[in-house]
């Protein structure tokens, strides 16, 4: 009986929570009528069970959460009130797979601008000159000559006096 | 903060040619008349470069230096200087593209214009005016920048 009661007394927690074979079962439920310290120990589990269960359910039942509410709302609030430098700061900070897909076509048209301005930035000085130092010449007074040589580079702008000219000055 | 730091840095840069242009300095022109002629023989040392630029065009034997002086030239604000024979010269600083600056001449006498042209003078180019005669001699002004 005391060996009986011993194997039924640990398979009284599995009983409880309804985890035992029918045939373990039918020893608990053939034990339990002859044995009141078996009984006893299974009617404390289930008032255990009851004082737990009871302000638990009830505490869920009785809560709305509301303070996750408002900190998901503040969340998305904030989301939607990004600054330039945070929308920047988002648009640089994306995910591998499209950092490459941006990184590629970003390359692609920056090395395309420095070939477009590269010849402008880096053109030697003296191509501006080359094309003609002097951009105009006006005068009444005297017949004007331009000479311009490339080698060696001289420009020289020629006045011919006429006669009044020449008398005015002597 | 660094990455705001860095993106101000690389703004600036960017910018500073364009503030580099709107912000250019004052243009040195040298300023040199000199007297051409087939009297005698010689040329002052300082006149070696323009003797051998115009000597590919003109065969004046004798180089003789009246004036050189180095003016500053703010944008578009004219500087005048006397030249002989009684003439003045006015140049103005009109544009600056990179090292090259686009500077009028004017010569004038007695308020009245004789000359005007507009040159673009980059560092180590000159242009010369010459024609007018005195005495003997031709006159060339000579403007180049250093």
């Amino acid at each position: 009986m005391k060996s009986e009661c011993s194997s039924v007394s640990k398979l009284l927690d599995k009983y409880f929570d309804q985890e035992v074979t029918p045939e373990e079962r039918s020893l608990v439920e053939g034990h339990l009528p002859d044995c009141p310290a078996c009984r006893m120990a299974l009617d404390s589990m289930q008032n255990l069970r009851i004082l737990i269960k009871s302000p638990v359910e009830e505490a869920v039942e009785k809560e709305t959460f509301p303070w996750v509410w408002e900190k998901i709302e503040k969340g998305i609030q904030r989301k939607e009130r990004l600054g330039l430098w945070d929308f920047l700061k988002s648009w640089l900070d994306v995910t591998p797979l499209l950092k490459r897909k941006i990184l590629i076509p970003a390359v692609a048209a920056a090395v395309i601008l420095i070939l477009i301005t590269a010849p402008l930035l880096f053109k030697k000085t003296t191509s501006y000159p080359s094309l003609s130092v002097v951009e105009y010449v006006e005068s009444e007074t005297y017949n004007v000559m331009v000479y311009e040589l490339e080698t060696p580079q001289v420009t020289v702008i020629w006045l011919f006096e006429g006669p009044e000219e020449e008398l005015s000055t002597s | 903060m660094k990455r705001k730091a860095s993106f101000f840095v690389i703004l600036i840069l960017s910018l500073s040619p364009f503030l580099g242009a709107v912000a250019f300095a004052q243009v040195q022109v040298r300023v040199r008349v000199v007297e051409a002629s087939n009297v005698g023989s010689g040329f002052d040392s300082s006149l070696r470069d323009l003797h051998d630029q115009l000597g590919s065009l003109f065969s004046f034997s004798s180089y003789r230096l009246l004036k050189d002086e180095s003016v500053s030239l703010p944008s578009n604000q004219p500087v005048s200087l006397s030249i002989p024979p009684e003439r003045s010269l006015e140049l103005t600083l009109m544009k600056q593209h990179r090292v090259t600056a686009e500077i009028r001449v004017k010569i004038t006498r007695q308020g009245r214009e004789l000359l005007t042209t507009l040159v673009r003078l980059a560092p180590g180019r000159s242009v010369s005016i010459g024609g007018p005669k005195r005495g003997e001699g031709t006159i060339i002004v000579a403007l180049s920048r250093p």
